[in-house]
């Protein structure tokens, strides 16, 4: 634990709220610039007029039908996987666990391109409504997890042996997910950034709407869950002697990550790392309360994805490099200094 | 047969509490053999009935060039030996000369030639880092050697071929020194973290090359494709320059066939045979960046084949360097040869990249040692 002041301190509950609203705070400011930073600057008094249904009309053009949705995709998706992170860490009690690494993401990709390649025409439209897209995601991601710890049996309980598990099986996802690209049509391959890398570039307001209805339910079988989620520290049997880690309730949590995780995956692609650093950051902020730790997650989630896709419109404009590239770039270190540190002796 | 035994360990079993100690023995011994043959991938078996390692190499020889001929003949279409012949040896400008010379010649070529630098990497790391499942994959050399290609074209405006393979080299010494270098300061990391170190570091290199490769268009499409791992269309000069890298890093690591045997062991041991251990290691890096560097600027990142050939070729022809190394040779070459002709059928009529097939079956091979516990 990095910080075991914050995560022994007593009663700190006013000071988690304030945190909370802190970062619920920046979490609008980041948003509002995330549509004002562009090829032209929108004040941020302005973006908030046309929010509220004013402003001009070329400036309601821009903000509602080019940023607009790429801010609120990156949130959606940033949130959800951050969460899906937070759920696997602590039911696993492997600080080192998140979609990414466990091979959930790219389960997850593997069921969206099988569902195009699948359900598409000669005309390379599809042939059932787009909305089922997340279910097959959703199929993909449950696939990969389940894999995983059905193979790793009793290894599960070393977080290093568990990892990679999980990378091997995330390397055979992404393999068959570049062949099933090439069976598929040609303008998936088109978008392969998003498959590869994770991009919310081409985002549409369809697309984002069916993230949002997916999330209600997931979101709530989420809080409902999360009284079950074991404290870090607690060992297997204690768990389960005071009524946690109940085997139920485990394979819940599993499917409720692998949900929340294919939501992201379905439209905006593997972002790779949020799930592993948002889960620390909000350990580092309110400790190991859950209810804020869970809120605080999302909250840093959908800032890490808002922001990284902010400054890639910032930086490398007009070129559209895709956001989960930067998150890789930034989460990689990360989680080679977690692997390095030698308090941890999970071998 | 198997319900007698069950029978029969039925009717002991209840006595088992009460045996003498001979008898525990007799089980203890019994599990342990079981134990050692689950492990076999490590260790080599002596049977009388098996060949002697020359023959074997033998035979994979003969079985790498059936590959090659089949390389030559299959794909969308289905030549015979004789147009092989013809196109071959008495070239005139048919169709069929054209594809088989100008096509299916340098991939039958560079298949092999990749395999086999990436096997003769593989067992050269596998032993260095006495992890049976660290791999230039693994360890994240490949994907710092594409990286270093990616740069090397776009930052410095390298064009030569022999050029690039030049940085693919020094990528993958760069690579190879930064993570053995970040597993000793941290004082002996365990070999799964030392690959989870190298994993890390090559999803790292591949999210910079994403980032490369998506802000500069123009070379966008041409280094995609050689991105994915593939032995399709290159051209016959791509072989010529990546000859001379992996000729000089298969004559260093045979010349440290003998040091490397005692390395197998420990440190300790090595010093006390006589091995200078600094010098060993230092040389057999660089074969590893020399044969790593060429299969990559060859064929782009091709996963996980240095993972699944050293494991074949012990069990063919057992620990001993002399022949484990010309074995893991022949091996990658056969294992890259009939990836290659896999990958025009699976997904017939389009072709596949060679990169995914290997990664499926390095995938199913690295779960089947984690599972049996092999590192």
């Amino acid at each position: 634990m990095t910080m075991p002041t914050l995560a022994l301190a007593p009663r700190r509950m006013p000071g988690r709220w304030t945190i909370l609203a802190i970062v619920a705070a920046l979490f609008v400011l980041l948003g509002l610039a995330g549509i004002g930073f562009g090829s032209t600057w929108i004040p941020l008094d302005r973006v908030a007029t046309i929010l509220l249904g004013g402003g001009e009309r070329t400036d309601r053009l821009i903000v509602l039908s080019l940023r607009l949705p790429r801010v609120a995709a990156a949130m959606l998706a940033g949130g959800a996987i951050a969460l899906a992170g937070y759920q696997l860490q602590r039911i696993t009690r492997n600080e080192l666990a998140s979609p990414g690494v466990l091979g959930v993401v790219d389960g997850a990709a593997l069921g969206v391109v099988l569902f195009m390649a699948i359900f598409s025409d000669e005309s390379n439209a599809l042939v059932v409504p787009v909305a089922w897209q997340p279910l097959a995601a959703a199929l993909g991601a449950l696939g990969a997890i389940a894999l995983v710890f059905i193979l790793s049996g009793r290894q599960a309980s070393s977080a290093i042996r568990l990892l990679l598990f999980g990378i091997a099986i995330a390397a055979a996802a992404k393999a068959l997910t570049t062949i099933f690209m090439l069976v598929g049509p040609i303008y998936q391959a088109s978008q392969a950034a998003r498959w590869l890398a994770g991009a919310v570039n081409e985002v549409n307001w369809g697309e984002i709407q069916i993230m949002a209805i997916c999330l209600v339910p997931a979101l709530l079988l989420a809080a409902l869950l999360a009284r079950h989620l074991p404290p870090a520290d607690l060992d297997d049997v204690s768990a389960q002697g005071i009524g946690l880690n109940v085997p139920v309730y485990r394979i819940l949590v599993f499917a409720n990550a692998a949900l929340l995780t294919a939501i992201a995956v379905s439209f905006v692609g593997g972002v790779g790392f949020i799930g592993l650093i948002a889960p620390h950051l909000a350990r580092l902020l309110v400790g190991r309360a859950r209810l804020a730790g869970m809120l605080v997650t999302a909250l840093v989630g959908a800032m890490m994805l808002m922001g990284a896709d902010l400054l890639i419109r910032v930086a490398f404009s007009p070129i559209e490099v895709p956001a989960g590239t930067l998150t890789a770039i930034l989460g990689a270190p990360y989680f080679l200094f977690l692997l390095m540190r030698k308090d941890k002796a999970n071998g | 047969m198997d319900i007698v035994g069950s029978l029969n360990l039925d009717k002991y079993s209840p006595k088992l509490d009460g045996c003498t100690k001979s008898e525990t023995n007799l089980t203890v011994n019994i599990h342990f053999r079981q134990t050692v043959t689950l492990s076999n991938a490590v260790m080599p078996r002596r049977d009388a009935r098996r060949l002697s390692p020359p023959a074997i190499l033998g035979v994979l020889a003969a079985i790498l060039l059936v590959s090659m001929l089949a390389s030559l003949t299959l794909g969308y279409r289905i030549y015979g030996l004789d147009q092989v012949w013809m196109a071959l040896f008495v070239p005139d400008n048919s169709e069929s000369a054209t594809i088989i010379a100008g096509l299916r010649l340098p991939r039958a070529l560079i298949a092999p030639l990749t395999g086999a630098a990436l096997g003769l990497a593989g067992t050269i790391v596998q032993t260095l880092a006495r992890n049976r499942i660290a791999s230039p994959d693994t360890l994240g050399l490949n994907g710092g050697a594409a990286l270093a290609v990616v740069l090397a074209s776009i930052a410095f405006d390298v064009q030569s071929l022999s050029g690039l393979s030049a940085a693919a080299a020094l990528g993958a010494l760069v690579t190879s020194l930064v993570v053995f270098g970040v597993a000793a300061s941290a004082g002996g990391l365990s070999p799964l973290k030392i690959v989870l170190v190298g994993v890390t570091f090559a999803s790292l290199s591949h999210a910079i090359v994403e980032v490369f490769l998506t802000s500069n268009e123009a070379q966008l499409q041409q280094l995609l494709f050689w991105l994915s791992g593939a032995f399709v269309d290159r051209p016959m000069s791509q072989v010529l320059a990546g000859l001379p890298f992996v000729a000089l890093g298969a004559v260093l690591a045979l010349g440290l066939a003998r040091p490397l045997d005692a390395l197998q062991a420990d440190d300790s041991t090595a010093q006390s045979l006589g091995v200078p251990l600094s010098l060993v290691r230092g040389i057999a890096f660089l074969a590893v960046a020399l044969l790593t560097g060429a299969a990559v600027s060859m064929a782009g990142p091709v996963a996980f084949v240095g993972l699944v050939v050293p494991h074949a070729a012990r069990h063919l022809v057992g620990l001993r360097h002399a022949w484990q190394l010309p074995a893991a040779a022949l091996c990658g070459a056969v294992y890259a040869t009939l990836a290659d002709i896999a990958a025009r059928f699976v997904i017939y009529p389009v072709e596949a990249p060679v990169g995914a097939i290997t990664a499926i079956v390095g995938a199913f091979v690295l779960l089947l040692l984690l599972r049996r516990r092999a590192a």
